[in-house]
């Protein structure tokens, strides 16, 4: 295992820029999360290390040895695909097997190998079955133990639950993440589905445009986003209109500390689990959707300004629907607001 | 709908059965058409005029160089086009619509300025390249480019050719080790569909072979038909009938692999 460093990587197809100076570092036996919308150069990031893209500038390092020019076969890495790719003509086992055949195992060795990666991701019993006789579950988990039986240095999945349907997802989702553990493979994990990201990762790196914004663990990029990208990507907020006064920032009902992002920032971002309603016939707002969340419910009110998106405890409110009159406040509890610059009017 | 459909059905059905069954009853019934009546509408059949050409030996040493043809052809065709087309997929995508242009060029020109180009070049540098009948394959294989071209094209890109080679590549294995093990395998459907239709192609092919004087099947038919037009005639239907079986057998091995034949691009 070894760390896993990119340095000032720039990568450009024609005239678009797909990452401008892109440095990461993946810890050894860490899991990362590179997390974006489509296009946002996390694809492009991932082949770099790959080998299958060559940056325009920068470089790749493993375990302090520059790979920047290292041909693809000889980077010792493994991969999973999103459209699985394995190879039709071989069963689960010959597919796992292939890559230890390739990297020149010796016949017990191999045997031996592929009889424990297949226990791992619990694939034993269908082994035998040409990938055509697989659900995608089980070719994915394949396409995971053939990635590891060469030992990689570095583990790149590349969006590898996005062909699943959800429940699958899931489950083999936990499943990635407990193999990852037990074999402390050093992996880097491409998607754009934030719940999977938080759930999975070490730390998740967000990208926009080519660049990464932010690069935290999964709690603190949700409770202390960086950006205004960040914060709106990861997670549901409402952007609420805030005054500079001493002492801090008034939003609603409060003065707390707030972090501008930027000179001139005036929104504050505030997610709906800060908000608080209380029942209010002279209230300001009004409710205009509710839906059920289980244990909580999510209220839409209504008020002068934009709509506010707020989460409330079902038990507290079990009664709350559509037309109660309400005042919004900010919850108690929140000590410190990110503020984002306005959008500038078309 | 439903009866303009059928009428539709018949009437392409008997602009083509007709003229078979003529031909047919013209090869096998010695019954000349002013005396035919529906009573002796089944006498004098015979496969006779037919067996006698299979025994003829210009006939054979024909058929013989057409099938050698053929297989040289197919030979030829899968060693230098598979790895091409397989390289152009994955390694260089970008120019597939440059190859898909450049192998419809065959039929922009036709035979007999590409006979007369070829061997006003080649009379005088190597001579003796134009004497062998062997010489009818380059042309034969990129008379078939169009088509093999095209079913390998899109056997590749049916097979995720790309992802695959990508896979193999991490896991360590070179270009040539991926196309041998990996590729080939498992575009078998789309190499038989390109080799059926070279197959087919070469055993039809009349104009470069008369062209460069060489005896194929179909020159031979072409001759003998002027002096035997019913032995000729049978022949003809029999070569129509190995061609299209030929054919019927790819599709067959085809289906067996469970492949549809639009994936390998008939």
């Amino acid at each position: 295992m070894a760390d896993v460093r990119m340095i000032g990587v720039r990568k450009a197809f024609g005239s678009t820029v797909a990452l401008s100076d892109l440095t990461l570092e993946i810890r050894s036996g860490e899991l990362i999360c590179l997390l974006g919308p489509s296009g946002c150069g996390k694809t492009t990031a991932l082949r770099i290390l790959a080998g299958f893209e060559k940056p325009d500038a920068g470089t790749v390092e493993v375990g302090g040895e520059d790979i920047t020019s290292v041909p693809t076969p000889k980077r010792g890495f493994g991969m999973v695909f999103q459209e699985y790719s394995l190879f039709p003509n071989m069963t689960g086992r010959a597919n796992v097997d292939f890559a230890l055949k390739l990297r020149k195992a010796g016949a017990a060795e191999r045997k031996e190998t592929v009889d424990r990666l297949l226990t791992i991701t619990g694939l034993t019993e269908h082994a035998d079955k040409f990938p055509h006789q697989m659900s995608g579950g089980q070719r994915q988990r394949v396409a995971l133990a053939r990635a590891l039986a060469s030992q990689p240095r570095l583990l790149l999945l590349d969006e590898p639950l996005s062909a699943l349907d959800a429940k699958v997802r899931d489950s083999l989702r936990e499943e990635i993440r407990r193999v990852q553990r037990e074999v402390g493979v050093t992996t880097l994990f491409v998607t754009h589905d934030q719940h999977e990201a938080l759930a999975i990762a070490d730390r998740v790196g967000v990208m926009s445009q080519g660049v990464l914004e932010q690069l935290d663990p999964p709690r603190a990029l949700y409770e202390s986003p960086a950006t205004a990208f960040v914060a709106g990507f990861v997670g549901t907020v409402n952007r609420i209109p805030a005054e500079r006064v001493d002492g801090g920032w008034r939003v609603l009902n409060r003065v707390v500390p707030g972090r501008p992002a930027s000179e001139g920032a005036s929104l504050a971002v505030v997610r709906p689990e800060q908000l608080a309603i209380d029942m209010d016939p002279a209230g300001d707002g009004r409710v205009t959707e509710t839906t059920f969340l289980g244990p909580l419910t999510r209220a839409i009110v209504h008020r002068t300004e934009a709509p506010l998106i707020v989460d409330v405890l079902t038990s507290e409110f079990p009664t709350l629907a559509a037309g109660a009159p309400v005042r919004v406040r900010l919850r108690d509890d929140v000590d410190d607001v990110l503020l984002i610059e306005a959008p500038k009017p078309e | 709908m439903r009866i303009l459909r059928n009428v539709f059905l018949v009437a392409v059905g008997l602009y083509f059965l007709v003229p078979l069954l003529a031909m047919a009853r013209f090869a096998f019934q010695s019954v000349p058409v002013v005396l035919l009546t529906p009573e002796k509408l089944f006498e004098g059949w015979s496969i006779s005029g037919l067996l006698e050409v299979f025994s003829n030996p210009e006939f054979q040493k024909a058929a013989i160089t057409s099938l050698q043809l053929m297989v040289l052809s197919i030979a030829v065709t899968l060693v230098l086009l598979l790895p091409v087309a397989a390289l152009v997929e994955i390694r260089a995508p970008r120019m597939r619509t440059l190859m898909a242009g450049i192998t419809l060029l065959p039929w922009v020109v036709p035979p007999i300025a590409l006979v007369v180009g070829v061997a006003a070049t080649f009379r005088n540098t190597v001579p003796w390249f134009l004497a062998s009948p062997y010489s009818l394959v380059p042309f034969y294989v990129l008379w078939a480019l169009p088509f093999s071209y095209r079913a390998l094209d899109a056997g590749l890109r049916a097979i995720g050719a790309r992802t695959l080679y990508e896979a193999a590549r991490v896991m360590g294995a070179s270009t040539f080790t991926i196309i041998v093990r990996v590729i080939v395998p498992n575009m078998i459907g789309a190499i038989i569909a390109a080799s059926v239709l070279t197959a087919a192609l070469v055993l039809g092919e009349f104009a470069f072979a008369a062209l460069l004087l060489k005896e194929t099947l179909p020159t031979f038919m072409a001759e003998f038909q002027r002096s035997e037009p019913r032995a000729g005639m049978a022949l003809a239907l029999a070569v129509m009938l190995l061609t299209a079986l030929i054919i019927w057998v790819g599709v067959r091995v085809l289906r067996r692999r469970g492949m549809e034949l639009q994936a390998a691009g008939v």
